[in-house]
C-alpha cells in the first residue's frame, strides 16, 4: 500500500498534466518553433539551407525599426497613464465614500469592452466629420477647427491611439491597486499621523512601500499586455497613416496573412518574441517569488 | 491644541473627499463618454447619424439599426459562431485545464514545478509568434476555415491559466478528502470526479467564463484563420465592417454594443476573481 502511494505519487501526476501539455506543444511550442525554423530559411525554400539573410534584412528594415520604436512608446506611455489613472482612482475609491461602489462599476467599464469595440469607438468618436470630440472640444475652445481629423493628422494620430489604449487599460490597473490599498491597515496611518506625518508623507512612507509589490506585479503584467496589443490598433487605425500608428503585432500580422512573406515575417515575429520575453521576465520572477 | 489638529485632520478629510469626488466624477465621465457616443449613434438613423450639428441625444431614437445588424449582415450566424466557438473552449478547456490543476495540486513528480513554469510562460506567447505556422498546420490537415481549428487554438490559450487557476482551488480542498478516498478503494481518477470537482464548481465557472471570454473577445486568431463569411465570430464581424468602403455607423455600434454585452456582464460580475488570479499567476490575456 505505502510503495503504492509513492508510485502514484510519482508517476500518476504526469497523467493527469499530459493531455494538457501535449496540446500546448501542438499548438504553442511545436509552432514556435516552426517560426524560427521558417525565420532562417531562405524566401521560398525547404529543408535545412539555412539562411540568417532575414535577420540582417530586419535590423536594416526602417519600417520594422520604426514599429519597434512605436511599440515601446505605445507601451511606456499607456503603462504612465494606466498608473496614474489608475493609482488616482484607486487612492480615492478607498476611502469608502457613498457611492463608491456605483463609481468602481462605472470606472471598469472600459475593460469590459473588447479591443476590437473600442478601436472601432475611438476611430467614429475621433470621426472628423461626425464624430462627437470635435464639438466636444469646440464647447470649450471655439476656435478649435470642425473638421479636425485626429486620425490622418501625423503628429496626432499615434497619441490617439495611446490615449484610447489608456482609456482602455486603466481599470485593471486600478482595481489591483485597489485591492492593494485595502490591504494596508489602517494602523499604519494612525500610527503616521500620531508621528505627525503629513499627507505627502503618509502616502511615500506608508501607501507606496505597502503598495510596491502589487504594483510592480500590476505594471509588469501590463507591459507584456501592452507589447502584445493588436485588436485596437487594428480597428482603430490599421497602423496608419502610413505606418504611423504600427505596433509589432499588427506588423507582423501584415507581413504575413497581407504581404506574405512568411519567412520575413518568421524574422519579425522571433525578434518580437525575444523583446517579448525580456520583458515578462519581471512578472515570472514576481509571482515566482510570491509563492 | 489636541482639538486643533483633531479640527485640521476633519478638515483634510473633507478636502480629501470632496477631491476624491471631483476625480471620481471626471473619470466616469472620461469612462463613459466614447461608451454613450456608441449607444446615441446606434440609435440614431444613419441620416441622422453624419446630419451635422452632432447630437448626443438622438432627435428621434429608433432601434432600426438593432433590426438591420441581424438582415443587412448575417450578425445572427456570426453570434452562433462566437456561442459554439466560445462555449466548447470554456467547456474543453476547463475540463483539460482542471485534470492539470489536480495533478499540480496533489501529485510530487519530478518535473512539477519545471511543467508549471513552463505553463506560466506559455502565457506570455503572443498569437503572432505561432499564428504562421498554426495557419500552415491547419491548413495542411483541412481545418482552415474550420470553428473546430479555432477551438483548439483558444482551448491551449485557455490552458495555462484554467490549470493555474484550478490548482489554486484545488489546493483550498484539503487532501484528507483524496486519502479517505483512497481508503475507501476509489482510484485517483475517480476521486477527482467524484469528491473533489464537485466540491470545486464555484472555481471551475469561474475558469469557464473566462474561457469563454478569452474566445469571445479574440480578434488575431479568427483573422487569421478564418476567411470566409459563414465561419466569421462576432469579433471577426465586427472588424470587417469597420473595413468596407461605407460604414453604416448606426448598425455597427449596435452591433459592437450586442457583441460586448457578454463581456460587459460578466466581467462586471468576475471582477474580484480576477484580480485574486492575477496575483497568483493564472493570467488572461
Amino acid at each position: 500500500m505505502r510503495s503504492g502511494r509513492t508510485w502514484h505519487d510519482r508517476h500518476l501526476g504526469y497523467l493527469f498534466v499530459l493531455p494538457a501539455t501535449l496540446m500546448l506543444v501542438a499548438v504553442l511550442i511545436f509552432p514556435a518553433f516552426l517560426t524560427l525554423k521558417f525565420s532562417v530559411t531562405p524566401e521560398g525554400g525547404s529543408g535545412w539551407n539555412l539562411t540568417l539573410i532575414h535577420y540582417q534584412n530586419a535590423f536594416r528594415d526602417p519600417v520594422l525599426l520604426q514599429t519597434f520604436k512605436n511599440t515601446f512608446s505605445f507601451v511606456a506611455w499607456s503603462l504612465v497613464g494606466h498608473f496614474v489613472l489608475g493609482l488616482g482612482l484607486a487612492m480615492a475609491l478607498n476611502q469608502a465614500l457613498p457611492g463608491q461602489t456605483f463609481f468602481r462599476l462605472v470606472a471598469l467599464i472600459p475593460w469590459t469592452i473588447p479591443d476590437v469595440v473600442a478601436g472601432i469607438i475611438f476611430r467614429w468618436f475621433l470621426n472628423p466629420v461626425s464624430g462627437a470630440m470635435n464639438p466636444l472640444i469646440r464647447t470649450f475652445i471655439p476656435s478649435f477647427p470642425a473638421d479636425f481629423s485626429w486620425l490622418s493628422n501625423p503628429t496626432l494620430a499615434f497619441p490617439s491611439v495611446i490615449f484610447a489604449n489608456v482609456w482602455r487599460g486603466y481599470p485593471l490597473v486600478m482595481v489591483m491597486l485597489l485591492a492593494g490599498l485595502m490591504a494596508i491597515p489602517r494602523e499604519l496611518y494612525e500610527a503616521a499621523e500620531v508621528d505627525g506625518a503629513g499627507r505627502l508623507k503618509q502616502f511615500f512612507h506608508v501607501t507606496l512601500p505597502g503598495l510596491s509589490t502589487i504594483i510592480l506585479i500590476a505594471l509588469a503584467l501590463d507591459m507584456v499586455w501592452e507589447f502584445r496589443r493588436f485588436a485596437l490598433v487594428l480597428t482603430m487605425t490599421g497602423g496608419g497613416p502610413g505606418t504611423l500608428t504600427e505596433v509589432l503585432s499588427t506588423l507582423v500580422y501584415k507581413t504575413y496573412f497581407q504581404f506574405f512573406t512568411f519567412e520575413y515575417a518568421s524574422a519579425m515575429a522571433i525578434l518580437m518574441s525575444v523583446v517579448l520575453f525580456i520583458l515578462s521576465l519581471p512578472y515570472i520572477i514576481l509571482v515566482g517569488r510570491e509563492r | 491644541m489636541k482639538g486643533m489638529a483633531h479640527g485640521s485632520a476633519k478638515q483634510e478629510r473633507r478636502l480629501d473627499a470632496v477631491m476624491s469626488y471631483a476625480l471620481l466624477t471626471l473619470s466616469a465621465l472620461f469612462a463613459l463618454l466614447p461608451v454613450a457616443w456608441m449607444l446615441s449613434t446606434s440609435l440614431k438613423t444613419e441620416a441622422e447619424a453624419l446630419s451635422l450639428p452632432v447630437r448626443w441625444i438622438p432627435k428621434q431614437a429608433t432601434l432600426q439599426a438593432y433590426g438591420e445588424m441581424w438582415t443587412l449582415k448575417p450578425f445572427g450566424l456570426y453570434f452562433w459562431n462566437s456561442i459554439v466557438v466560445s462555449g466548447v473552449t470554456a467547456l474543453l478547456s476547463t475540463a483539460v485545464g482542471a485534470l492539470a490543476g489536480y495533478g499540480f495540486s496533489r501529485f510530487r513528480f519530478r518535473l512539477r514545478t519545471t511543467l508549471m513554469a513552463g505553463f506560466l510562460a506559455t502565457q506570455m506567447i503572443s498569437g503572432v509568434l505561432v499564428i504562421g505556422p498554426y495557419f500552415q498546420i491547419l491548413a495542411a490537415v483541412d481545418l482552415y476555415n474550420t470553428l473546430t481549428g479555432l477551438i483548439i487554438a483558444y482551448v491551449t490559450i485557455c490552458l495555462p491559466f484554467a490549470a493555474w487557476m484550478s490548482k489554486g482551488y484545488f489546493d483550498s480542498i484539503p487532501k484528507e478528502l483524496d486519502e479517505a478516498g483512497l481508503v475507501d478503494g476509489a482510484s485517483r481518477l475517480q476521486i477527482f470526479l467524484r469528491i473533489i470537482m464537485p466540491i470545486a464548481v464555484p472555481g471551475t465557472v469561474t475558469t469557464l467564463l473566462f474561457a469563454f471570454l478569452l474566445a469571445w473577445q479574440d480578434l488575431l486568431w479568427a483573422l487569421c484563420l478564418i476567411s470566409i463569411d459563414e465561419k466569421r465570430t462576432v469579433t471577426l464581424g465586427v472588424a470587417f465592417t469597420v473595413g468596407e468602403f461605407i460604414i453604416k455607423w448606426p448598425m455597427l455600434t449596435a452591433a459592437s454594443l450586442i457583441g460586448s454585452l457578454p463581456t460587459i456582464i460578466l466581467y462586471l460580475f468576475l471582477q474580484r476573481f480576477y484580480v485574486e488570479g492575477l496575483a497568483r499567476g493564472a493570467v488572461k490575456g
